[in-house]
């Protein structure tokens, strides 16, 4: 909200009169937000209020005239160049541009002949000023104008002034108009609100031609009617002080009668209406619309209406769309004489739906939307008013109104006391505020406040709705008291409960970025094209993802189910910025429905949500000269064991060749571990699946690895293993076998063999040759073998080996080379 | 054989050697040398079978001349070994490598920007007795709203705002429904933060519809609003690691009262004014107050017994603070070029 600084001031009654930041300071200290402070003048220099003396056409152009302008009564009278067809008569006021001057746009200027003659810079029109666009005419300053000659033009166009853009919190509806945020003023720099005049006494008229019988329906929907015409005025050019204020806050002025209406909900935050009087035929009468009823408001749209939208009606005629918008049949117009003038105070929420439901927001159903205080539309209704009737009656008219207006007050309360503790004011804040304090505080924001006791009774402004509670109170005091006045402290450490799980997915991350792998975080939600990226089957539960109601756009259709997608995404990004080489992770949660998927079935309760570790490689590993080698599905593997390890320490994973839909039939794995609960599965590798590439838009081989957290057994602090004080012996065995056969049969059947002597299995050969034969590979393994108690002897090295090579060669089988 | 010229033949046998052995470079051919003169069949040994052959009073000065021969051969055999391992070790020490050739890529990962800064906020609140708290994403309407005190028409609740899933469930909007469940299953005292993903319907350069917000509640028989102000403050001196100022600013949030915006001095300009603080000379990073006696009833937590503070920041802005991150959608891309950066 725009508030100008002279009017702000206007209603402030200060020892002494801040400056605009001063004000801006204060204001802040209150947390009401300041976003900015504009200078309204600095748009140019170097203009000055200067009187036409003489005016003559240029000998050498028809459009143009010669005007002879002084700054100062007597002086000497210097002639200006003007193509503006509105020079006024000699003894009118202009604004005279002169050499030197600065003009919005960054023009400087310097006298220059215009058609032969030369110009001492110009006579200005508002779109020169950056007033406006309006380049009709140069500005006349009004017959009356009190500006002295000479005299900087920011003074004659209310310009000498700043504009404080505030922002204030949302529960504060009573700071947006000019007075509420002198109230904060005040109570901030202590000082007493001045309330601008509402004296009607001179323009009373009787009763009769100005009233209007009121009914309101529903006094929950609207608390109070205030309405009343004033009679006797006509539309016309708002007075220059007006004008200018409305504009500095942001509103054009329109005519008299509507800018009134503008210019008090900007003072006092209460918006009014004004209906042409002669429009009415019978009573108001404040009432809720049918369902289906159709209304036409004043911006000539008809709009739809339902059983909560909260109408102004006429008898039974709509005229208006209660705080949001008045009916274009009963309209101010160049002909209105008579004004119903209307000051209401209607239910926020109900006015709050409406605007936002007929996309119709404005500067009224903004502030009836917040609240307003039911207890001011009286004063409103005759500030705006008794403006009519003064401007009216300015301009010749003779304005008349009834003493007091109509007034349907329904909802009025009593306002409660609040019982406020000193202890609880010391205990909130931590500062020790006597009660003397605290009255202060609260006095100044207008509180009436009465001591009893250890505890204060406050009664708080009509105005502050939203102080109803003793904390409501608390903060009121802490907040005038200045929050920099509370010293800092540290609250005691106290004994903490049980570490949180959140280890183990930071353990995972340490590991993997250790390992070698860039940490990634991608957004919880899809699009669901990529989330089908992965192909899986209508029976996997990742294949049924959780929509989202209300995406911003289509990538934000469906919440993942996998990291996969878009980490592979991320890589074919990083592909088209020309960094193929990439190896990146990603530790988070997906979300899965609980039970069955069923995406058409409404979802009344949470989702899971476990932790996976996913990381996706492609190109080259980093290499000292030249590219490293290529990454490959056993870096993947390795990433998923750091993954493992990192949260459930050493302990045995099985790799079993598996079928993974998103994975390529002939490069993934499985990989298993001994859980509480059996075997189980805790995470997957293998190269991407060509069509999941395709679909991704990598390029090239991608190989991928995923790690179910959340299933890992918590490792334990890790126990110290006896370090070997005998030697041992290591015999290697060379095997011809089938291909098919995995080395993880082989290292099972050496296990099977339970040879206790067994230290450690080592591949040292894998290789595949024609001289083979077709189908067949070579394996070369070392097993070693070790006593914790003595030095082995041969025999014995040689009888466990022997045992484990037969073994081998007759369950797998194969042949010993 | 006489004596004489089996004395001479040692003799002869001593110089032999030494010429033998003098273009020997290695210590493999020295020791065979070594053997072929001094081994059990050696030409010493060849020799000294002639030595039965002659008088009784002749065999001690063959012998001493024999061993002397021996002497002689070993210290030349010492002699050339030692001078062979100089050779050995000068030609290491001329050996010569371009250092400034790259090195070798080791490691090469990196944590995310936004992990460490999370690590390192959670330790920074750890050092003050705070644990971490987690909870879902996808919460429930009560959890996010209701028990906060924020009740349904309020704007901050419209559709443009957060994300549904179905009327009741929601990607939460911030990470305060921590604080709910936290004090639904834990009485006081409690000191915890929830850092967490949330999501907001925003996007622009510094709003993305998925951020990180750090969440910190303490509840306890005596935690007052000055706790909360040195708690921020301890918080950003560590994390920015200088001695910047703290303002708390009146404000208004459902779930707390009194209400506080948290800024701190502005980190680019420190305090005169600049572009960064919009000339204010500081910066938001986040909302805070004392827990308003709603939630504590909600909960099930005695409001008269207990008293809280809470507040919440955006590690995404921490981070652009603190390493000058111009775009919040970089965290967000998986782009190579900005994760190695950090």
């Amino acid at each position: 909200m725009r508030v100008l600084w002279s009017w702000l001031v206007e209603l402030c009654d200060l020892d002494r009169q801040p400056t605009p930041a001063e004000g801006a300071a204060a204001l802040t200290r209150a947390g009401i937000e300041i976003e900015g402070i504009e200078d309204l003048g600095k748009g140019f220099a170097g203009v000055v209020v200067a009187e036409v003396v003489a005016k003559r056409p240029h000998p050498s152009a028809d459009k143009l005239t010669l005007v002879d302008v002084i700054t100062e009564r007597g002086g000497s009278a210097t002639q200006v160049v003007c193509g503006a067809s509105n020079v006024p008569a000699p003894g009118r006021k202009v604004l005279w541009a002169q050499i030197g001057a600065h003009l919005p746009g960054g023009i400087t200027l310097a006298a220059k002949p215009v058609k032969g003659i030369v110009s001492p810079g110009m006579l200005c029109a508002e779109d020169e000023l950056g007033l406006s666009q309006d380049h009709a005419g140069i500005v006349v300053l009004a017959e009356s104008d009190p500006t002295p000659l000479g005299a900087p033009a920011q003074q004659a166009l209310g310009l000498n002034d700043h504009v404080l853009e505030v922002s204030p919190p949302a529960n504060r509806g009573d700071v947006l108009g000019h007075l509420g945020v002198a109230r904060e003023l005040c109570a901030m720099l202590g000082g007493r609100v001045v309330m601008p005049d509402a004296d009607l006494s001179a323009f009373g008229g009787a009763a009769g031609p100005h009233d209007v019988d009121i009914a309101i329906d529903s006094p929950d929907a609207c608390a109070r009617y205030v309405g009343g015409v004033v009679a006797g005025v006509r539309v016309r050019p708002s007075p220059a002080r007006i004008a200018q204020r409305l504009r500095a806050v942001g509103v054009r002025a329109i005519s008299s009668l509507v800018d009134v209406t503008n210019y008090v909900m900007f003072e006092l935050g209460q918006p009014l209406h004004a209906f042409d009087a002669d429009t009415i035929k019978s009573a108001i009468r404040v009432g809720f619309a049918g369902d289906g009823d159709r209304f036409q408001t004043l911006d000539g749209i008809t709009r739809m209406l339902g059983g909560n939208d909260l109408l102004i009606k006429d008898g039974g005629t709509p005229i208006a769309l209660a705080g949001v918008m008045g009916g274009a049949a009963t309209e101010v117009t160049d002909r209105t004489t008579r004004v119903l003038l209307e000051s209401a105070c209607f239910q926020a929420l109900l006015v709050r739906r409406t605007a936002k439901r007929l996309n119709l927001p404005s500067e009224a159903s903004l502030r009836f939307g917040r609240g307003v205080d039911p207890e001011l539309a009286g004063f409103a209704w005759r500030r705006a008013a008794a403006l009519m009737c003064r401007i009216g009656r300015d301009a010749g008219d003779s304005p008349s109104v009834a003493n007091s207006p109509r007034d349907a007050y329904p909802g009025k309360r009593a306002i409660a006391a609040i019982h406020v503790r000193l202890s609880r004011v010391q205990r909130i804040t931590g500062v020790a505020l006597d009660a003397a304090a605290c009255t202060n505080a609260l006095e100044r924001l207008g509180c009436a406040v009465q001591a009893s006791g250890d505890a204060l009774a406050v009664t708080p402004p009509s105005a502050r709705a939203d102080l109803t509670r003793e904390v409501d109170m608390i903060e009121e005091v802490i907040r005038v008291h200045g929050y920099e006045h509370v010293p800092s402290t540290l609250p005691a450490l106290r004994e903490a409960p049980g570490v949180a799980d959140a280890d183990r997915a930071d353990a995972a991350r340490r590991a993997l970025a250790a390992a070698g792998a860039s940490e990634a975080i991608t957004y919880g939600f899809q699009s669901a094209e990529r989330a089908g990226a992965l192909g899986l089957p209508g029976t996997d539960r990742r294949s049924q993802p959780i929509a989202i109601k209300n995406p911003m756009s289509g990538e934000q259709a469906v919440m993942r189910t996998s990291l996969l997608p878009n980490l592979g995404a991320a890589i074919a990004r990083n592909q088209s910025h020309g960094r193929p080489d990439v190896c990146i992770f990603e530790v988070g949660s997906v979300f899965l429905r609980r039970g069955e998927g069923m995406t058409e079935r409404p979802m009344h309760e949470l989702a899971d949500e476990p932790v996976w570790a996913a990381g996706v490689l492609a190109g080259k590993r980093p290499g000292r000269i030249g590219d490293g080698p290529a990454w490959d599905v056993f870096d993947a593997k390795a990433l998923a064991l750091e993954a493992i390890r990192a949260v459930a320490g050493p302990l045995d994973v099985r790799t079993l060749v598996a079928a993974v839909p998103y994975l390529h039939p002939g490069v993934a794995g499985a990989l298993e571990i001994d859980g509480d609960d059996g075997r189980s599965i805790v995470g997957w590798f293998g190269e991407l699946h060509p069509g999941v590439r395709a679909r991704l838009g990598i390029t090239g081989a991608a190989f991928a690895f995923e790690v179910a957290l959340d299933a890992l057994p918590l490792a334990p602090p890790a126990a110290m293993h006896a370090i070997a004080k005998y030697p041992g012996s290591d015999r290697d065995v060379s095997l011809l076998l089938a291909e098919e056969i995995p080395a993880a049969r082989v290292q099972q059947v050496i296990a099977d063999s339970n040879e206790p002597l067994v230290a450690g299995v080592r591949l040292l050969e894998d290789y595949r040759d024609a001289k083979l034969g077709a189908g067949n590979k070579s394996m070369l393994w070392s097993i070693a073998y070790r006593s914790p108690e003595r030095t082995l002897t041969v025999a014995e090295v040689d009888h466990a080996h022997e045992t484990i090579v037969r073994h081998l060669v007759e369950q797998l089988p194969a042949q010993q080379r | 054989m006489t004596t004489s010229e089996i004395i001479s033949s040692l003799e002869k046998l001593e110089a032999q050697f030494a010429a033998a052995i003098a273009p020997l470079g290695d210590e493999q051919a020295i020791r065979a040398a070594q053997a072929q003169y001094l081994g059990k069949s050696g030409h010493v040994s060849e020799l000294m079978k002639e030595l039965r052959t002659l008088p009784a009073a002749d065999k001690p000065v063959v012998g001493a001349a024999a061993n002397k021969v021996k002497q002689t051969i070993e210290q030349l055999v010492a002699q050339a070994l030692d001078a062979l391992a100089n050779a050995v070790a000068k030609a290491d020490l001329s050996r010569r490598i371009d250092v400034t050739l790259p090195a070798s890529p080791v490691g090469g990962g990196h944590l995310h920007l936004l992990t460490q800064v999370r690590l390192e906020a959670v330790q920074i609140f750890a050092e003050l007795g705070f644990v971490v708290a987690e909870g879902p994403q996808i919460e429930t309407d009560w959890h996010n709203f209701e028990a906060l005190g924020i009740p349904k028409h309020h704007p901050a609740r419209d559709m443009q705002d957060t994300f549904f899933i179905a009327d009741e469930i929601l990607l939460r909007s911030h990470t305060s429904p921590v604080q709910v469940r936290t004090m639904q299953t834990q009485q006081p005292p409690i000191r915890i933060v929830a850092p967490g993903h949330v999501y907001r319907r925003d996007d622009d350069p510094t709003h993305s519809p998925m951020f990180t917000q750090l969440e910190g509640l303490a509840v306890d028989t005596d935690i007052s609003f000055g706790d909360l102000k040195g708690t921020l403050l301890h918080f950003v001196k560590r994390f920015f690691k200088r001695d910047l100022g703290l303002r708390l600013r009146p404000s208004y949030f459902q779930f707390t009262e009194p209400s506080a915006e948290v800024d701190m001095q502005c980190t680019f300009c420190g305090g005169p004014g600049c572009r960064l603080c919009k000339q204010t000379g500081w910066l938001e990073i986040g909302g805070s107050g004392m827990v308003d006696p709603v939630v504590f009833e909600h909960v099930g937590i005695d409001p008269e017994r207990y008293t809280g503070f809470a507040f919440g920041m955006g590690l995404e802005r921490m981070a652009m603070l603190r390493h000058a991150v111009n775009d919040i959608k970089y965290y967000y891309e998986g782009d190579i070029r900005f994760l190695e950066q950090f």
